[in-house]
């Protein structure tokens, strides 16, 4: 059995790389999985997607399926139309143990941007289940992703890394917004698009005091849910112009392949409103802000993620120390699972090695009973009884061992050896 | 301590200490720091106002008006009591660095200035009171306006290059440095204004006593051009709408360092005509005026 993992993420790539090699809608999440299980038809799959990683996690019964590093890089270069030479640096690999260790990791949100942040492990949550309704999710993957959603839930109760700033949208308007605006309440937010980050960063805004909330997204069902949720109004898309106008907060977070907010569209909207101070923070990967919105005038303030990760680093080392326990509490639930993962390889042979052995008792037995047909109910029994802690007692040092040789690796000679000493077929 | 004990040195050497310590936030943040710039900065305050006290009854005459030299004090005296009480309000606020090397360039100035009391204020107390307050008070009020802008430009700077807040360098927002800025330029020019009509009365009223200034004079000329600078600057902050906040606080800043500059070759050159001090009067010539 095997794991890997094949990544970019906020520390390893800008977002110009990120949003090339994003999966921003399910749509294009299923184009990926059904072209994966064409390319590595033996292996499971999840991919997760979101503004700060792309990471693609295979796992195979047998580790001689598992596809190379160049392979699974070939199949994000030609899904994207990305140069594979490019991807080569930018994407960043790990196998077995630190493959799990990894994802962990990243649902514990040790690896997020914003620390302790926990719209991750929603993401994670709704990865496994597009991963699931594609039948891309086997075994292996299905127990490392319940696994990875358990060991979020444990490093959240036993830290404190869930206490202060922990979304995205809190660390921008945090650092940003409040040092352009001093209140919120007398200031009209716009959010474009209707996703779940949309819904996070407008609980913050509310939190701040914004009363007025205008939502625009391309489905107006979706956009009138959102705005009812936040006594907000939803707007059309076509009223996405006048929108802009009576913003003083720009939230955007679509996510379209292209940017929604263009140069041309902001200029005409700053002719009509001159350059009152306009907070822009765009949230979604791929950028939906032309970033040379930015540069159109001095009121203007436009931020996208990678402009938040110096405060979010600074925010990291404040709590080095709860990092430091999610670490150890992570390292205790990726030795148990890959135990797990171990002890499970060699279920197969334990089974039937004992089935074997158990098989021959039964035809002994019953060459006994047919030799001796008067034996009593009770010493068929007391007989049957022996019989099969005989059997136990002999079985139980070569299993003890393969036990032991388990809790490291995949005792694959063990294994060999047993089937050939004792002639398993597989 | 006696009230007459403290000097100026006292006051400059606290200040000097607590901008020091200001500037050691940036190297390492600390809350011991942080305390010790509030002490000294109080410290120094409560030696400023006794000293204040003392040169008051000293002349027998309110602070603002004894001389330039307790002019320059009072509105040190002023800047140093705004910072604070902001400090006091939000301590996290990164005032000391632009309001302490304020007060320390106006308390260093003070000792080279004359320390008599100028002539006018025996012949006409409550005018010549009147014309100081208002003047003093509306060019503190425009040198607090230079600070705010600066502040804004540095916040501006640091927002549109989206750079991280330096924990030593926590700024009001923009919206309110933008409205700082705006109320500080709409009250202090106006005083100004009431400060230079009154000069201009009382340059009218001295023609028939002992001491006539001359209407034509550079120092009359120098400060009707900062006022008509003040003036400008005053009229486009009220017209202009829509205008970006950076735009707004270059022009403070041009319009304060005129103003500043201004002032400087005035002490510099001792063109001071109208404050020249005299001799002091007999006292009979005391309680003229309005």
């Amino acid at each position: 059995m095997n794991v890997q993992v094949i990544y970019c993420n906020h520390q390893s790539a800008d977002l110009a790389v990120r949003e090339k090699l994003a999966f921003p809608s399910t749509e294009s999440l299923q184009r990926a999985y059904e072209e994966l299980r064409q390319r590595f038809p033996r292996s499971e799959h999840v991919v997760i997607s979101t503004c700060n990683r792309v990471e693609l996690y295979v796992a195979q019964e047998d580790p001689a399926d598992s596809p190379t590093h160049q392979q699974l890089a070939e199949f994000f270069s030609e899904f994207h139309h990305v140069p594979l030479e490019s991807l080569m640096e930018e994407m960043l690999d790990f196998q077995g143990p630190d493959a799990v260790r990894h994802l962990f990791e990243v649902a514990s949100s040790i690896d997020s941007m914003v620390l302790g942040e926990s719209q991750i492990v929603q993401q994670i949550k709704s990865a496994y289940e597009v991963a699931m309704q594609s039948s891309s999710l086997g075994p292996l993957t299905n127990a490392l992703f319940q696994r990875a959603i358990a060991v979020s839930g444990r490093v959240r109760t036993e830290t404190k890394l869930s206490e202060g700033k922990v979304s995205i949208a809190s660390v921008a308007v945090g650092e940003f917004g409040k040092s352009i605006f001093d209140r919120f309440d007398n200031k009209t937010v716009l959010v474009v698009g209707a996703g779940e980050m949309a819904t996070e960063t407008l609980v913050y805004l509310r939190g701040e005091g914004v009363q007025d909330v205008l939502v625009c997204n391309r489905s107006l069902d979706r956009a009138k849910r959102l705005a009812n949720e936040f006594s907000g109004q939803a707007k059309s898309w076509e009223e996405l112009n006048a929108c802009l106008v009576a913003a003083d907060v720009i939230v955007c977070t679509t996510g379209a392949e292209r940017p929604v907010l263009t140069r041309e569209m902001m200029k005409t909207v700053r002719k009509q409103t001159g350059t009152k101070p306009l907070f822009l923070l765009d949230l979604g990967a791929p950028r939906d802000v032309e970033t040379s919105v930015g540069n159109l005038d001095d009121g203007i303030f436009l931020y996208d993620i990678d402009d938040l990760e110096a405060t979010c680093e600074r925010n990291r080392k404040k709590r080095s120390q709860e990092i430091q326990k999610a670490r150890v509490i992570i390292e205790e639930e990726t030795a148990r699972f890959m135990q797990d993962v171990y002890h499970k390889a060699t279920g197969p042979i334990v089974k039937r090695l004992r089935e074997n052995w158990e098989e021959i008792s039964r035809q002994e037995l019953e060459i006994l009973y047919r030799k001796l047909p008067d034996l009593e109910e009770q010493e068929r029994q007391a007989i049957e009884k022996s019989i099969y802690r005989i059997v136990n007692k002999l079985l139980h040092p070569p299993l003890e061992t393969l036990r032991d040789e388990a809790r490291t690796g995949t005792p694959h000679g063990m294994i060999d050896a047993i089937k050939r000493l004792f002639q398993l077929r597989d | 301590m006696a009230l007459d004990k403290v000097s100026l040195f006292c006051f400059l050497a606290s200040y000097t200490v607590a901008l020091a310590l200001e500037l050691s936030q940036f190297v390492r943040r600390g809350l011991v720091a942080q305390m010790a710039t509030m002490l000294f900065g109080l410290a120094g305050f409560i030696a400023h106002t006794s000293y204040l006290l003392a040169r008051s009854q000293q002349h027998d005459l309110p602070p603002l008006l004894s001389s330039t030299h307790d002019w320059m004090l009072v509105s040190a005296w002023l800047t140093m009591a705004l910072y604070l009480g902001i400090q006091l309000w939000n301590p996290r606020l990164s005032i000391g660095i632009f309001s302490l090397p304020l007060v320390l360039i106006l308390v260093g100035i003070a000792p080279f200035t004359s320390r008599t009391p100028i002539p006018q204020v025996f012949q006409m107390r409550w005018w010549t009171m009147f014309h100081a307050a208002s003047y003093s008070l509306g060019i503190v009020g425009v040198l607090l306006a230079l600070l705010v802008s600066l502040m804004f430009l540095i916040q501006h700077y640091r927002l549109k290059n989206k750079q991280s807040e330096p924990l030593s360098l926590h700024l009001f927002s923009l919206e309110r440095l933008a409205r700082l800025n705006w109320w500080l330029i709409v009250v202090s020019v106006p005083l100004q204004t009431v400060g230079m009509v009154t000069g201009l009365y009382m340059i009218h009223l001295s023609k028939s006593g002992n001491h006539p200034v001359d209407l034509m004079s550079i120092t009359v000329g120098l400060n009707a051009t900062v006022w008509i600078v003040m003036a400008l600057l005053f009229g486009w902050i009220l017209g202009a709408k829509n205008t970006a906040g950076r735009i707004v606080a270059w022009r403070t800043i041009v319009s304060c360092l005129y103003m500043m500059l201004t002032l400087a070759v005035l002490l510099i050159g001792q063109q001071d005509a109208i404050h020249t001090p005299v001799p002091q009067p007999p006292p009979d010539t005391q309680g003229g005026g309005a």
